[in-house]
């Protein structure tokens, strides 16, 4: 058994948290939400404090912000419909063209691509064209309903997409004409996905809804050996496990940790909770079991958890409460 | 009277499930509870053991209390277009708020149920809307709310359903200054 | 999947599914004067209001397409409304109607009326691909097909692409030596420009092209000048035309082409590749067991000697390369090759060519295609404090017209990438016409009363409309 351990808790922003997001170095952090500001938080001493506020960018609320891969950048995905690229405390870029709220933004592996979803159920996708300019590759209408979060493979260009309409979707550019293509379709929860995660090889992603449920998907490139077929020699992605009954209410996030393979959920019954696969876990029917829960994690939904990239068993999570907590997995 | 009977129904139930509150438990119990969880949501609102401790704790007498404290704040809910209140058009109702057994974390859970006037009626999703913003405002503690239209009383259901159980996309609106007004002065108390 | 372009995929969406939900437009329904507080209640057969009078049933409120598009609600829904006001079923059922009419021998009966059917290019290249015969094979036998379901004329559009052209051009020129630093934007998609209406209003607007687009152009031919040779009113013609996506049906509806004069709309019905591709499949027939028929030219003496035409090299009608041609010759009398070379720019939707004259950069163009490159084209016009270009031909299908939304689908297997290319094949081995043609000239002299005149100015083209977002609370999705 495993047990979650409180290292701090964080207060600043007001009011609900949306999203927290581990600099790519791990000793620092930025976190979103109602306040419509972004603070950067770093660690002195023994202490977290907020380095710098990012006010002014953003009429409505953050949603979520995210670290580019080499650290310069942070993008943040706003309800007032644009997404913005701040690099040293300064707003560089305003991505426009979304019809209403950007509910989530994510950075390609190289950090020459940006992607960005959005209530008017499109995903687009951006090129870093330059230090503060941004083209728009593609425009991608594929979901039928509002969408929630977008992540990039960790290995490849290829884009994975959660929606209100239940599905995920997953994007990879065509080499015959440069537009981007939608290559699959996960269905299987039975209502909104909130959020998804890649394992570090990027082979598996797990999901979390509204539905109470956590599912990993297992990619079947073709020729795999499982023997699964492949039709139109795209990549197969199937539903291998789905961890039900762990879960009271909505799950709004999951974070894969590329380091221990541990996966934490946030949940709207204000618990965070921990899963590891266990030892004898086969590969296309994979087995994971519960290492802990923290029942009252915060005090109200819990909206977001990521593990540190850097240090192992690091955990943050935020909340409704107003409140960024630091957890340290003991196993 | 009917709170009565249900939770007398619901003890019974719980009885045989009273080992759920401790958390050392593993993973089956978690599943049993989900599992009774919804059992309970089809009962329509049962009150499980343990329940009037955290009730006590937050200063209600019992369930129906807490339930009719929730009612006193929808029923002057004004419809956004018709000079009148949620409770003169019967859209809401007492018996349709159902206090659910808490969360592990032990915080209460209230199923609320509103029956739009008409089975295509458009506004339905601004009612859920303000009934959500409504109870969460006028409630001192935590609450966790679940909203549905009556089973069978609106063409889209379902999709409403999903809608206003959303919280993002209830987040969203409002911060849309004309929707914000217009929940305000339906959910505003007339002096 | 969608037949529409995707810019107007993304307008205004709608998080409501169904078609009751789907329309937000608040409707005024014709009351007799009541008490508030009327009750409505609902019956199996529709809606009644009751009051002291008694019960009475409203009346069904009926949305129409004109209705959607002067609403900046959901752009969905219009979906619904086209699926029934310009159906291949409600096509059908027009041409039996009035077939059974032309046979009626009795004289008191309703006039029947005369089906005119326009025939586009990209249709033609895209249904040659489909049922493998040559273009020009393909315009006969579709004529033969069309002809036996009961049309009177089948005509091509090659008159009023030549005439788009030449006020396009003309246009451009104007505009130019008014303000050289302008931009103007094509008008010939209506994705786009339903798009720009709806998003960008005010703001983009202003440079676009008020000559109107070739299908409107034929609209104009077809219900005066034909009408007039026919010595009957508008009003009798039924004019369908032939085109590659749906976008066309929204521009069609546009109030700005229902004249008042003749009590109809220049181009009552609009069908498409896909649907024409349907109805075929649904006789169980392939183009080619229609006996082939010739097309009409009804508009001089002298007919073309084929009737499927290129515009210039590019896909969508030739705008750019030929204003482009056009402009260099008139305002710097520079010569350009015959083919122009556009640069790729980003991606092979988006390209770009300059002219230089004394050493300086004068002429400036671009072809904008899909609704990424109209985003990166917008974001320039916004940042820019001078225009980028001097002129961009814009269309909302990636590769343009060619690929539009409702062009035949690819078979399994086949990336709509390379079918588009065997249709540029197809295309490039058209002959090109050269818009400055007696044809064109004696439309001008005859009907236009000559170029530059009010009633070219009248008839060829149009003006747009910002669509002001709907702010009433009510109506918000969210």
């Amino acid at each position: 058994m495993g047990r979650l351990i409180l290292e701090h808790t964080l207060q600043g922003h007001k009011g609900r948290i949306w999203g927290v997001a581990w600099h790519p170095k791990g000793n620092s952090f930025a976190s979103c939400g109602e306040d419509k500001a972004i603070r950067v938080w770093s660690l002195s001493g023994n202490s977290w404090s907020t380095k710098t506020i990012l006010s002014d960018g953003h009429k409505r609320t953050i949603r979520e912000v995210r670290w580019s891969p080499c650290g310069e950048y942070l993008a943040s995905a706003s309800f007032d419909a644009t997404t913005a690229i701040w690099s040293k405390h300064e707003c560089n870029a305003t991505l426009e063209g979304h019809e209403n709220e950007v509910k989530s933004v994510s950075w390609s592996r190289s950090g020459g691509l940006l992607a960005t979803c959005s209530r008017d159920k499109s995903v687009w996708i951006w090129e870093v064209a330059g230090d503060d300019e941004f083209e728009c590759a593609a425009v991608l209408n594929a979901h039928t309903q509002d969408v929630k979060r977008v992540v990039w493979h960790p290995k490849l260009e290829i884009l994975a997409s959660a929606s209100y309409d239940n599905t995920i979707k997953m994007f990879a550019e065509s080499a015959l004409d440069s537009d981007w293509d939608c290559t699959a379709t996960l269905s299987s929860h039975t209502s909104t996905v909130w959020s998804i995660d890649f394992d570090a090889d990027g082979d598996r992603l797990v999901s979390c809804s509204d539905d109470a449920t956590l599912k990993i998907w297992r990619a079947y490139p073709p020729g795999n050996e499982a023997g699964i077929a492949t039709p139109d020699k795209t990549t197969v992605w199937k539903c291998v496990c789905t961890i039900a009954g762990q879960h009271s209410r909505a799950i709004y996030d999951v974070s894969w940790c590329k380091l221990t393979g541990l996966i934490a959920s946030a949940c709207g019954d204000d618990g965070i909770r921990i899963f590891k696969e266990t030892s004898d876990s086969k590969r296309d029917e994979p087995t994971f079991e519960l290492l802990t829960t923290e029942e009252s994690a915060h005090e109200q939904d819990v909206n977001a958890v990521e593990w540190n990239p850097v240090t192992p068993g690091q955990l943050i999570s935020c909340s409704d409460d107003g409140t960024i907590k630091i957890w340290k997995l003991s196993e | 009277m009917l709170s009565y009977i249900k939770r007398k129904l619901s003890e019974s139930d719980s009885v045989a499930n009273s080992s759920s509150n401790s958390n050392s438990n593993g993973s089956t119990t978690a599943a049993e509870l989900v599992r009774k969880t919804s059992q309970m949501s089809l009962d329509n609102g049962a009150i499980a053991y343990g329940e009037d401790a955290l009730l006590h704790e937050l200063g209600y007498r019992n369930a129906t209390d807490l339930q009719e404290t929730i009612y006193d704040l929808l029923r002057t809910i004004r419809d956004p277009e018709k000079p009148c209140t949620l409770e003169d058009l019967n859209v809401i109702y007492e018996d349709g708020i159902f206090v659910m057994q808490p969360t592990r974390s032990n915080v209460s859970v209230v199923r609320i149920e509103f029956n739009p006037t008409v089975p295509h009626c458009s506004l339905a999703t601004l009612i859920g809307l303000c009934i959500r913003v409504k109870v969460e405002r006028g409630l001192p503690h935590n609450i966790k709310l679940d909203i549905y239209i009556k089973k069978g009383a609106h063409q889209t259901e379902e999709e409403i359903n999903k809608q206003i159980n959303d919280k993002e996309r209830i987040a969203a609106a409002m911060e849309n200054p004309n929707l914000r007004e217009l929940v305000e002065n339906c959910i505003k108390d007339e002096e | 999947m969608s037949r529409f372009s995707g810019a107007l995929q993304l307008t205004d969406l709608d998080d409501f599914i169904t078609p009751s939900q789907e329309c937000i437009k608040p409707v005024t329904i014709d009351k007799t004067k009541s008490k508030t507080g009327a009750k409505i209640t609902v019956q199996a057969d529709g809606y009644y209001e009751e009051s002291e009078s008694g019960k009475q049933k409203l009346q069904k409120v009926e949305i129409t397409l004109q209705d959607c598009l002067a609403c900046s609600g959901c752009i969905t829904s219009a979906e619904g409304v086209l699926i029934t006001q310009q159906s291949q079923e409600e096509l059908l059922k027009v041409l039996r109607e009035n077939q059974t009419l032309k046979s009626a021998e009795d004289s008191d009966s309703e006039e029947s009326r005369i089906i005119v059917f326009t025939i586009s290019t990209q249709p033609l290249l895209s249904l040659a691909h489909r049922y493998k015969l040559s273009v020009e094979q393909t315009a006969r036998h579709l004529a033969g097909y069309l002809r036996q379901l009961g049309a009177d004329y089948v005509l091509c559009t090659k008159i009023a692409d030549d005439l788009a052209l030449i006020e396009s051009r003309q246009e451009f020129v104007e505009r130019y030596r008014d303000n050289a630093e302008l931009c103007m934007l094509s008008s010939s998609c209506p994705g786009w420009v339903c798009y720009a209406e709806k998003t960008h209003g005010t703001f983009i607007l202003p440079h676009i092209a008020t000559t109107r687009s070739p299908q409107q152009i034929m609209g104009v031919l077809v219900k005066q000048l034909l009408a007039e040779k026919l010595g009957i009113s508008g009003s009798r013609i039924y004019h369908v035309t032939v085109m590659p996506c749906y976008d066309k049906k929204l521009e069609a509806s546009r109030e700005d082409f229902y004249s008042e004069a003749n009590g109809s709309r220049d181009v009552d019905c609009v069908i498409t590749s896909i649907e024409l591709e349907q109805m075929l499949q649904e006789e169980e027939q392939t183009l080619e067991q229609y006996e082939p028929a010739d097309l009409d030219w009804p508009w001089t003496d002298q007919k073309p000697e084929a009737m499927a035409w290129a515009h210039e090299a590019t896909m969508s009608g030739g705008y750019a390369e030929h204003i482009f041609k056009y402009a260099a010759k008139e305002l710097f009398s520079e010569e350009t090759p015959k083919e122009l070379q556009f640069k790729t720019l980003r991606n092979r939707d988006f390209s770009e060519i300059c002219l230089e004259h004394d050493g300086k950069t004068v002429l400036k163009f671009a072809i904008a295609n899909g609704f990424r490159n109209i985003q990166n084209l917008v974001q320039k016009l916004k940042r820019g404090k001078t225009a980028p270009y001097h002129f961009v031909e814009v269309m909302a299908c990636p590769s343009g017209c060619i690929n539009g939304g409702a062009q035949v689908r690819p078979t399994t297997g086949q990336h709509v990438r390379e079918l588009t290319q065997q249709l540029e094949e197809l295309y490039k081995k058209l002959p090109r016409s050269n818009p400055d043609n007696t044809h064109t000239k004696q439309i001008y002299a005859d009907f236009l009363d000559g170029a530059h005149t009010d009633k070219c100015e009248d008839l060829l083209h149009t003006s747009y409309h910002a669509v002001e977002k709907l702010n009433t609370a009510l109506n918000i999705k969210w």
